[in-house]
């Protein structure tokens, strides 16, 4: 019988689950977001731009606007921000739990980029079984990390690849909150913030204001 | 040395990376020194800075401050910034108790402690508050101790009991030469 793959850095006495499990909770996460964030914005008292009716537009080329959230709604700015910050927040706290679980008996990480190196190997292997593929930085505080094949990301396909990354996009607010929360819990204030220009690829900005001590 | 009497853990104290006190726990005799406890965590955070400024350090930083005769801290600086601070009593416990472990009756009186002899019981608190990040009804807090006092009105302090118990256990388990606890 194979033997089951160990993660590097685990106790040796670690429980382990299907990977599969964590792409489908991955899935799952962000339609959970936005229905939460529906039910959110229609316990306000103030009428949002949601319960207007669309106002007629000129007929244009472009033929029907598809809609980018997984109930078709319109996207309002109070929707918007409150999935961002639930995403963000859940990712910042298994962040903060992941880095303190598999930093331990590493050498000190002194800099910061030290530390952006343990999120490019460490964590990602990790978490997404493989590596960050490039690096980039311009040594003034801004690092720039590329993974050509996404994990999350492998499966993912529209009609057009337009529509694809559109749709894609929350999906990469829960992993910004792992790399802030790893950040974070290593000393490092920064903001993260992800694109991505054709799927599977994604790419993470991390922007930090001062040097660690 | 006394020799009716072996080292044993008076405090375990647990600082976070913001230096907001996070648990500290007594144990006998000294159960009832809350507050010299609370000083001598505190002062210890300075030997930390030094440390930490003159030059690499590892996780363990062993022997921070002798007290006096009888107490003396020893410090563990985790690469999150989490200090874990060990407070020993040279005459902490009568032998008669620790013999009746079977593993300890063996051992030579103790003279002094080196380093490593609290290897253990720093891995093993470590172990625990691993665990507690794990649980996912604990939010660690991310605010210095004057944010958090003009925010909650009280310093936000863990209170997870079996984290709090596991304090108590390896507090108590632990003597010198011990190998895991």
């Amino acid at each position: 019988m194979a033997q089951p793959a160990t993660v590097p850095g685990a106790e040796p006495d670690a429980a382990y689950v299907a990977m599969s499990c964590f792409d489908l909770l991955l899935i799952e996460l962000v339609p959970m977001a936005e229905r939460l964030a529906r039910e959110y914005e229609a316990s306000l008292d103030v009428p949002s731009i949601a319960n207007k009716p669309p106002a007629k537009t000129n007929t244009s080329t472009t033929g029907p606007v598809t809609p980018t959230t997984y109930d078709g709604l319109p996207e309002t700015e109070v929707f918007k921000d409150s999935v961002y910050f639930r995403l963000e927040k859940l990712g910042f706290r298994v962040g903060l739990a992941l880095s303190e679980r598999f930093s331990r008996d590493r050498p000190r990480l002194t800099d910061n980029l030290d530390v952006i190196k343990f999120v490019c190997k460490d964590i990602w292997m990790i978490v997404f079984k493989k590596q960050i593929d490039n690096l980039k930085t311009n040594h003034r505080g801004v690092y720039v990390l590329t993974d050509n094949k996404f994990r999350p990301f492998s499966r993912m396909s529209m009609q057009t690849s337009q529509e694809a990354t559109i749709r894609a996009q929350p999906h990469l607010i829960f992993p910004c909150g792992i790399i802030r929360g790893v950040l974070s819990s290593l000393g490092m204030k920064a903001t993260v913030q992800a694109e991505t220009t054709d799927l599977p690829g994604a790419i993470f900005q991390v922007k930090t204001t001062q040097q660690k001590t | 040395m006394a020799l009716g009497s072996t080292p044993a853990i008076a405090c375990i104290g647990i600082i976070g990376q913001y230096d907001n006190p996070l648990h500290i726990s007594l144990f006998p005799p000294r159960e009832h020194e809350e507050l010299e406890m609370q000083f001598l965590l505190n002062s210890s955070l300075d030997i930390f800075d030094i440390r930490l400024k003159n030059k690499m350090v590892d996780q363990d930083l062993g022997l921070l401050h002798a007290v006096d005769e009888r107490l003396a801290t020893y410090g563990w600086l985790t690469n999150t910034g989490i200090k874990f601070i060990i407070t020993i009593d040279m005459m902490g416990r009568p032998s008669a108790e620790i013999t009746s472990n079977p593993q300890a009756r063996n051992l030579p009186p103790v003279l002094g402690l080196r380093d490593s002899d609290l290897k253990p019981a720093f891995r093993a608190i470590q172990n625990a508050y691993i665990a507690l990040l794990m649980n996912p009804f604990y939010t660690p807090e991310m605010r210095t101790p004057t944010q958090t006092m003009h925010a909650l009105g009280k310093s936000a302090e863990i209170t997870s009991k079996k984290f709090k118990s596991e304090m108590q256990r390896i507090g108590r388990a632990w003597y010198p030469g011990i190998t895991s606890i």
